[in-house]
């Protein structure tokens, strides 16, 4: 029985769970260049530890209504595959330890998102708490192509 | 035949690949207390051997210009440089070249890919190790 | 890789090493090969030559224990032994078997530097075999041959040995025949003429008494160099003197010089930080004080710069490395089609960062492959057009200020624009009726999928298709051109800069935004007069130079609300018929600036080369202009077309 370090964040009221070790850090927002025409979810990018990092806007990409940046917001930058992205949450600051049996298949009813970029649902004491799948987030396909699909 | 007055003398490594040079030299380099003189040809060795004494000279045989067996001959036949300890590197499995090689004048022969012990330990018995001469 | 090799810390050595030595080998191959294709004699220092390289990669590859290099080094030098010493005819099944031979044996050096599994080699080992009959029994314990002695041969012509026959014309005949004559020259001795030889070979003592009945004297030689000048030994394959020792040639690993690039990036950003922090103080120190900080700080700015040009010059290397296996391609290429080449490299020496010619070796070998497999027509249809049965393939290079243009450029058939449309529509790509012109023609052969040719075949199984030409050089922060006329032929032109990592940029604001532009990418910055701009087709258009200019908006182009301005300034980028300008609200200097990529598909935008820090810590993007032109110009025809609907 398998446990990993997660790091804990919020989302609209939500908490999610990611894996440690794909989190490089977890820095404060500061200004995000917009890239033109990038798709709507990701708000631009900005300069972390020297390395120009893409800024994926969760709230935009689960289908949430956007909210300013504020004090507790913070951006997740990960490591996967081979690229480095990083995530706009709400507020993060906690780790917990998480048995791999704990993680369940999601219940389509139990979240509003479709539970694409859902890996599963862990019982944390008495809270829930959503492990994102990284990839799925991650996952993204030419914009222009959409546009003119 | 050791001769603890040569120990001091550099090596000379003679061969025209320069990562092989580097290589002898890695191998030897505890035991070559006098340093090293490279040359990448036949000519050059003998220039070298010219220029000042050496303890004792790592020899290829295939050499552009000049073959090493010529290189050994003309050693042989000079009066001061005739009693210089010589190791001939031949490639594996090659019987013609070692004989020829021995008949020309080489002290030893030692086969290519070689172990850098191997290198290390003929070269030690040849020119003696000073440290181990001064203990 | 079970237990390292003794000599596993000289691999960089190794791989340098063999480097040149496999450049010799091919310049080598490709001297002998109009020998191999007439069907004569091999030159014999050429042979030399091949076989002491392929005898020294062999020895070092045995050192590090490369195994299969070791085995291919080998079974090419047992064929060159072959070849050697005896004048043996070298057939075209000789040389292609040594082309494949050298080939695998590069891409198995490569196989273990870059860390893959050795390539399968047993065909072509099996093809050298065939063509080396006497060393195949010996083969893997066979080993340096003895040398051929060198005897010094005299043959003075008398009347009673001209009348047995004995001339000077058979007295080489039979040199020849005992081994290779390394030279002959007639001398005065006594009055008389002799003739003196001197000849690699193998001579023994009854041949030499034997001789002496006709005249002809032979003794061998010991090779006698004046200690003091020996003859410089030549440096092979031309690579200057890398064989001489010591040398003043230092080898660096390029992630070192990487490495000394990011960390001028990094002064040339805390420079301008400091300026940033220091600006605020100059009200509150005395003018001379103040003087003298900036004084300082210039020249700072200015050894800086002197720094990063000094490292920029290291990593420059000829463009000619990519060039050097062209023939190769070239000549297998045109046997495989049955098509007639000639193939003419201008600009060779031009200079470019190493990093850039090994991400462009793919690009250019899929173009010229394009170029010999479509562009070029049967020599019967050339000929049926008027036109040389032999096809022309031009590769050149040139520099332009900070720029490397890389040109691949045939006399064939041209493309034949319609065709592309055609396909394209097929494709669902809308595509405006009547003449597309060329920049469109590249946007849509460069989409992904488009052509249903891709190369597996012989890339193997890399999949290099113009999609992705497209994107490396894109990716490099260059450009990709193209330029075709049916019937006559097409060029494409590819534009690099010559480092990626910093470059001078002007400063361009639009709206409350701030953009960077290399200034390798503008020809001119003008100002017009937005009342001169006149719109056509929904184009706008400005006077400039006795002709129009197409004006692209920066602010429309990225979806930004447009102010108006007394003046647009522009960006003049292209020259001629290419020429655009793109307008920006004003330029308010320039600056060096440190070129941070970013790659992630998640940003991956048209026309967007990268960000940079100007001194605030925020990500300023970093434009690529032709590209933002070209993909401008194409997405405007497209709204066009959706909006005709």
């Amino acid at each position: 029985m398998a446990a990993e370090t997660f790091i804990l964040f919020s989302v609209a009221g939500t908490t999610y769970a990611l894996r440690s070790r794909d989190v490089a850090h977890v820095e404060m927002i500061e200004q995000v260049t917009a890239v033109p025409n990038a798709a709507a979810f990701v708000d631009g990018v900005v300069f972390s530890r020297g390395a120009v990092v893409p800024a994926l806007n969760l709230r935009a990409r689960f289908g949430f209504e956007r909210t300013p940046y504020g004090v507790s917001s913070r951006l997740i930058v990960i490591h996967h595959a081979g690229r480095t992205v990083g995530l706009v949450v709400d507020a993060a600051r906690e780790f917990a330890v998480i048995d791999d049996g704990s993680i369940h298949p999601p219940a389509a009813a139990l979240t509003g998102l479709s539970g694409r970029y859902l890996e599963g649902v862990a019982n944390l004491g008495d809270r829930l708490v959503l492990v994102l799948n990284l990839e799925a987030v991650l996952e993204f396909s030419d914009p222009v192509l959409e546009q003119h699909a | 035949m050791k001769d603890p007055a040569r120990a001091m003398d550099r090596t000379l490594v003679v061969d025209d690949s320069p990562t092989m040079r580097r290589m002898v030299m890695a191998s030897l380099r505890e035991v070559c207390d006098g340093g090293f003189a490279e040359a990448a040809s036949g000519l050059e060795a003998i220039e070298q051997l010219a220029i000042g004494p050496a303890a004792v000279m790592i020899l290829d045989l295939n050499m552009p210009d000049m073959h090493g067996l010529e290189v050994l001959r003309f050693v042989r036949n000079h009066p001061s440089l005739k009693r210089l300890p010589v190791i001939v590197l031949t490639t594996r499995g090659d019987d013609a070249s070692r004989a020829a090689a021995l008949d020309a004048g080489a002290t030893l022969y030692l086969t290519k890919p070689f172990a850098p012990h191997a290198l290390a330990g003929h070269v030690r018995a040849l020119i003696g190790n000073s440290t181990a001469e001064r203990a | 890789m079970s237990g390292e090799s003794p000599f596993a810390s000289f691999m960089d050595e190794y791989f340098a090493e063999c480097d040149e030595h496999l450049a010799a080998i091919r310049r080598l191959l490709l001297e002998i090969e109009p020998v191999a294709a007439a069907g004569g004699a091999a030159p014999q220092d050429a042979i030399e030559e091949l076989f002491r390289s392929f005898h020294s990669i062999k020895g070092i590859s045995g050192m590090v224990e490369l195994r299969e290099a070791e085995m291919l080094a080998h079974h090419l030098e047992s064929y060159l032994r072959e070849l050697r010493g005896r004048e043996s005819r070298l057939t075209a099944v000789g040389l292609d078997a040594l082309v494949a031979g050298v080939d695998a044996l590069e891409r198995t050096i490569a196989a273990r530097r870059d860390g893959h599994a050795p390539p399968a080699v047993e065909a072509i080992v099996g093809s050298l075999e065939a063509v080396t009959p006497s060393a195949v029994a010996a083969s893997a314990t066979e080993g340096d041959a003895a040398p051929p002695a060198t005897w010094r041969v005299t043959f003075a012509p008398a009347g009673e040995l001209l009348g047995r026959g004995i001339n000077v014309d058979v007295v080489r005949a039979r040199l020849r025949q005992t081994g290779r004559i390394v030279s002959a020259a007639p001398k005065i001795r006594g009055g008389s003429v002799a003739f003196e030889f001197l000849v690699a070979g193998a001579l023994d003592e009854a041949t030499v008494v034997a001789w002496r009945a006709d005249g002809i004297e032979a003794e061998p030689v010991l090779a006698e160099p004046a200690p003091g000048m020996p003859e410089p030994a030549e440096a092979q394959g031309g690579d200057g003197g890398a064989r001489l020792a010591p040398s003043h040639v230092v080898r660096v690993d390029l992630t070192r010089l990487d490495e000394l690039m990011r960390i001028i990036g990094d002064l040339v950003i805390s420079r301008a930080r400091l300026e940033a922090a220091l600006a605020p103080m100059e009200r509150r120190v005395p003018p001379v004080e103040w003087r003298a900080v900036q004084e300082h700080s210039q020249t700072i700015e200015r050894q800086l710069r002197d720094l990063r040009e000094g490292l920029m010059r290291v990593r420059l290397v000829p463009v000619g490395e990519i060039f050097r296996r062209m023939p190769f391609v070239v000549r297998d290429l045109a046997r495989d089609t049955g098509k007639q080449v000639r193939l003419e490299m201008r600009g060779q020496d031009t200079e470019i960062d190493k990093f850039l010619i090994e991400r462009m070796m793919d690009p250019v070998l899929h173009l010229v492959r394009n170029a010999v497999s479509h562009g070029l027509e049967d020599p019967a249809d050339r000929v049926a057009a008027g036109k040389s049965a032999e096809g022309t393939l031009t590769l050149g290079a040139a520099s332009v200020g900070d720029m490397v243009m890389i040109e691949v450029a045939d006399d064939g058939r041209g493309i034949d624009s319609s065709a592309v449309a055609a396909r394209a529509r097929a494709m669902g790509i809308a595509v405006a009726d009547g003449p597309i012109d060329t920049a469109t023609v590249l946007d849509l052969i460069c989409t992904p999928g488009f052509s249903t040719r891709e190369e597996t075949d012989r890339a193997s199984g890399r999949g290099v298709g113009m999609a992705v030409v497209k994107n490396t050089i894109e990716e490099l922060n260059g450009h990709l051109a193209l330029q075709s006329a049916p019937g006559e032929g097409t060029r494409f032109v590819i534009e690099l800069p010559l480092t990626l990592s910093i470059t001078d940029a002007l400063i361009a604001h639009v709206g409350d935004r701030t953009f960077a532009v290399p200034q390798g990418h503008v020809r001119e910055v003008v100002e017009i007069d937005p009342v001169s701009v006149r719109v056509i087709e929904g184009h706008e258009l400005a006077p400039f130079r006795g002709g129009s200019l197409p004006i692209l908006r920066l602010a429309r182009l990225f979806g930004m609300t447009e102010r108006q301005r007394r003046a647009l300034h522009v960006f003049v980028v292209g020259t001629g018929t290419e020429a655009v300008g793109v307008a920006v609200d004003r330029v308010s200097g320039q600056r060096e600036i440190v070129v941070r990529s970013m790659a992630d598909a998640l940003v991956k935008a048209s026309g967007i080369a990268g960000a940079t820090d100007l001194g605030d810590g925020r990500a300023v993007l970093i434009l690529n202009l032709p590209d933002l032109a070209r993909h401008a110009r194409t997405s405007l025809t497209r709204a066009g077309e959706v909006g005709n609907r």
